[in-house]
């Protein structure tokens, strides 16, 4: 377990976690069931095309966007606990988690933690200070919780024939069509004149 | 004119992309014997001179009806969510053909989401058939056009009668909207033309289904043996229904199946994909300045090539429109790439028992995936609208929950607001909310935001792709628009409330960029004939030649019209102008009827 993964593992488990209490195998499963932290690596060190230059010199054909999301997400959960805006006890990692202190953070702290990076903390501040497109971490933020969720919900994360988030939502899949018209409201629209009210004003 | 598969090496005009809009333009101007080569970034799906689009080049070019096929679309054309949908490595993403390659990059220095489309047909392969007019006194009323709203009703009936526009069937998901509707007191609106407030089901550019799909019916078919739409619920993958049609006969009428085949049957028009443009060519004319090329690079080979030609279109959208311009090192007064407008979306959604379902619909689930996506809407002009708007459940969690400007549900306090939670939610709320979904019905707001010349596209000089500079989009709402968003959000959870919804969530929405308008406004950067003030010969027929965002009504429509009434500007100031000008026989609609 890379650091990437292992961190971005605390992330998609904090989005969709697995929750045995429900006592429904269906409902209980979470993201790393279906290896989302996997899906969600990939789909970071995939976003974009490196450009000519020293990444590409390094031998990345692509940004490696998920070691960059890792380290984010850990300076925002370090902004966190630092700033004593944790709601919860720190924790001992999951074995499936990297050692970081976002890995560390309850899962709604990991979240609070996010926030920071997006809106609240040192980051988004440095925007102010320097002219340069700080607000690109927000876009990631925003990208890993966007990536998570349709992957855990869609064939995305979980390319079975029926996915695990199908499943979880009763979606039945691909159809090739439903048997539920019931006419219709309007049956032809009309070409009404306009233009009347406004010049009569005959709103007063 | 060129046989299937060759370049077209001398057209008369060339129109950068094959989206949504160009088409339209392409379909015209061949209409009257003009030859017109289209350059499209992205693949061209089921065609058979690119049999496998996302594996191989295939050929170059095509230029006939012939080579469209229903079969490779439908197996193109999955209908799953991620191997469609999916922005990084989906069919339907801002990227190259080639499934091998990353999508291309943008700067987007903010929280916000692009969903953007590359191939034939662009965006429209993932839109959702929506195709109202323009709310009247956004264009009458409004400042920012300077034409009215009568110049674009005889193209609008035009499109209304050739993909065509019509009344979407009441489903279930539908009926339950109409009644929330009506117990709001709102009235139902049946005029083309819309001024007031008022529900409706969606004009839609989606075949009607055929009437053996009655639900008090007893069909029980396999959905290839009927017409027009199934109600598979599936525009967002790319709507192939029904199965095993011919390509021309697929009910959702996006571009590649409603105008791509018009535009290729006038046998005037080729379209070229995996062609990214990546300068405008400019000569000295009479003028300060003409247009009379393209250079482009094709995306496999990495080659670069020259064509010219009369005119130049261009159409690669809000995004890429500008960016080309400005890569070109075009003339700028300030306009070029602002004023961009995307309607400042919000997305509240409702969850009902079994029990309310079963007495306001009959039935003891909405099953949002099942019937059109979008059927059913609420107009209020001046502040925008409100539509049904469903998906699959991937989106549903991602748009409805995961992505918002207002933080996380679990820290926001609801107390006195008309929803029960409101930002991003995740967790086992997440699950709870998701394990609901077909109980659930979503509504998206779209927003009358209004053009700001803070709002749109620059270069960011700092990261370069291999088409240059890449696009940087920066856009924030004005107070005035979040006030109108706030407006349509609250009338959204009133409207589930009175159809008995008993947990309300308002997504609060960040930026999401899909619709997208007026970044090369008329009025600003071109004139009312769509050509460039500063460049001769040089138009622009997409979505950013609006002059604002239409009032908050879905885009397209009018992005098509106003590509259709280009053309004939183009035909007019540099060709022989329009054997067959659009209407024959007026229909009488205007203000003093
Ligand atoms: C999920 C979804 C649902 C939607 N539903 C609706 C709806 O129901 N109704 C509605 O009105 N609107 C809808 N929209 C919005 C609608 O699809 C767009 O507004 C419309 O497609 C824009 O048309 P366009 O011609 O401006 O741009 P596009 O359709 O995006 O076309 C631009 C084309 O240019 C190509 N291109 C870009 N750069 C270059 C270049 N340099 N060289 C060559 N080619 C290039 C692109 O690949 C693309 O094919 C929806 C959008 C989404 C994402």
């Amino acid at each position: 377990m890379s650091y990437a993964r292992g961190t971005i593992a605390a992330l998609v488990d904090a989005v969709v976690p697995e929750t045995p209490a429900v006592g429904d195998d269906v409902q209980a499963a979470g993201a790393l069931d279906i290896d989302l932290d996997e899906t969600v690596e990939t789909a970071f060190n995939e976003l974009q095309e490196a450009p000519e230059g020293p990444i590409r010199s390094l031998g990345y054909e692509t940004m490696p966007f998920a070691p960059l999301l890792a380290l984010l997400l850990d300076v925002g959960a370090l902004e966190l606990i630092l700033k004593r805006e944790r709601e919860a006890p720190l924790q001992s990692p999951d074995e499936r988690f990297a050692g970081g202190p976002f890995s560390r953070l309850a899962r709604e702290d990991r979240m609070r933690a996010i926030r920071l990076l997006e809106a609240d903390g040192v980051v988004p501040g440095l925007d102010e200070t320097y002219d340069a497109p700080i607000g690109i971490v927000a876009y990631l933020m925003q990208g890993a919780l966007f990536i998570t969720a349709m992957a855990a919900y869609s064939d995305w994360g979980d390319d079975s024939e029926r996915p695990q988030g199908w499943e979880q939502a009763d979606y039945p899949g691909p159809a090739d069509g439903y048997a539920v018209h019931m006419g219709y409201e309007v049956d032809e629209f009309e070409e009404n004149d306009y233009g009347a009210d406004a010049e009569e004003g005959d709103a007063e | 004119m060129t046989g299937s598969g060759a370049d077209m090496s001398d057209p008369d005009v060339v129109v950068v992309g094959a989206g949504g809009d160009a088409p339209a333009l392409a379909w015209r101007l061949g209409q009257q014997g003009i030859d017109v080569l289209l350059l499209e970034a992205g693949p061209f799906h089921g065609n058979e001179q690119f049999p496998a689009p996302h594996s191989e080049r295939g050929n170059t070019a095509s230029a006939s009806t012939d080579d469209l096929s229903g079969d490779l679309l439908d197996q193109q054309f999955t209908a799953r969510e991620g191997d469609m949908g999916s922005p990084v490595d989906g069919k339907l993403r801002w990227g190259p053909a080639d499934a091998e390659r990353a999508p291309w990059a943008r700067t987007v220095p903010q929280t916000g989401v692009i969903s953007q489309v590359a191939g034939v047909g662009g965006t429209t392969l993932h839109y959702y058939g929506n195709h109202p007019r323009a709310f009247v006194p956004s264009i009458n009323e409004q400042p920012h056009w300077p034409i009215d709203y009568a110049d674009l009703v005889p193209y609008y009936q035009h499109l209304e009668s050739v993909h065509p526009v019509k009344p979407a069937p009441t489903t279930p998901k539908a009926e339950l909207f109409f009644e929330g509707a009506r117990r709001s007191g709102y009235d139902l609106t049946t005029g083309l033309n819309v001024e007031d407030e008022g529900y409706r089901p969606f004009p839609n550019a989606i075949h009607q289904p055929d009437e053996a799909l009655r639900r008090d019916g007893d069909y029980d078919g396999d959905f290839r043996d009927v017409s027009g739409d199934t109600l598979a619920c599936h525009e967002h993958q790319g709507g192939p229904h029904p199965r095993g049609a011919d390509f021309e006969e697929r009910a959702k009428r996006g571009s590649l199946t409603s105008l791509v085949p018009k535009a290729l049957a006038t046998g005037h028009v080729e379209i070229r994909p995996n062609a990214f443009a990546t300068e405008v060519l400019t000569r000295a004319g009479p003028g300060p300045l003409e247009a009379c090329g393209v250079e482009y690079r094709d995306t496999w080979t990495g080659r670069t090539r020259r064509v010219f030609a009369d005119a130049v279109v261009l159409a690669a959208g809000c995004i890429e429109t500008p960016r080309l311009w400005l890569n070109s090192g075009l003339p700028d007064d300030g306009w070029v790439g602002k004023g961009l407008t995307t309607h400042h979306f919000d997305f509240v959604s409702g969850t009902f028992d079994s029990d309310t379902l079963e007495d306001v619909i009959g039935q003891r689930k909405v099953e949002p995936h099942q019937g059109q996506a979008a059927g059913s809407r609420l107009d209020v002009p001046g502040k925008g609208g409100i539509a049904v708007n469903t998906f699959a459940p991937g989106i549903t969690a991602s748009v409805m929950f995961s992505e918002s400007i207002d933080g996380f549900a679990f820290e926001n306090d609801t107390t006195g607001e008309p929803w029960d939670t409101h930002g991003r939610v995740t967790g086992t709320k997440l699950k709870e909310e998701m394990s609901d979904y077909r109980r659930m019905l979503t509504l998206i707001c779209h927003t009358d935001d209004r053009p700001r010349q803070d709002n749109g596209v620059t270069l960011d000089s700092a990261t370069e792709d291999e088409h240059g500079p890449v696009a940087r989009i920066d856009w924030s709402p004005h107070p005035e628009d979040d006030e109108r968003r706030d407006d349509l959000a609250r009338r959204a959870s009133k409207l589930l409330d009175e159809a008995g919804a008993n947990h309300i969530h308002r997504a609060g929405a960040a930026p999401i960029l899909l619709h997208l308008q007026s970044s090369m406004a008329m009025g600003k950067v071109l004139d009312s004939g769509g050509e460039a003030l500063s460049v001769d010969r040089l138009f622009v027929a997409d979505h950013s030649a609006l002059a604002n965002g239409v009032g908050g009504a879905n885009p397209t429509h009018t992005g098509q019209a106003l590509a259709l009434r280009t053309a004939e500007h183009l035909a007019d100031r540099y060709f022989d102008g329009v054997s067959d000008p659009i209407p024959a026989n007026p229909t009488p609609a205007s203000a003093d009827d």
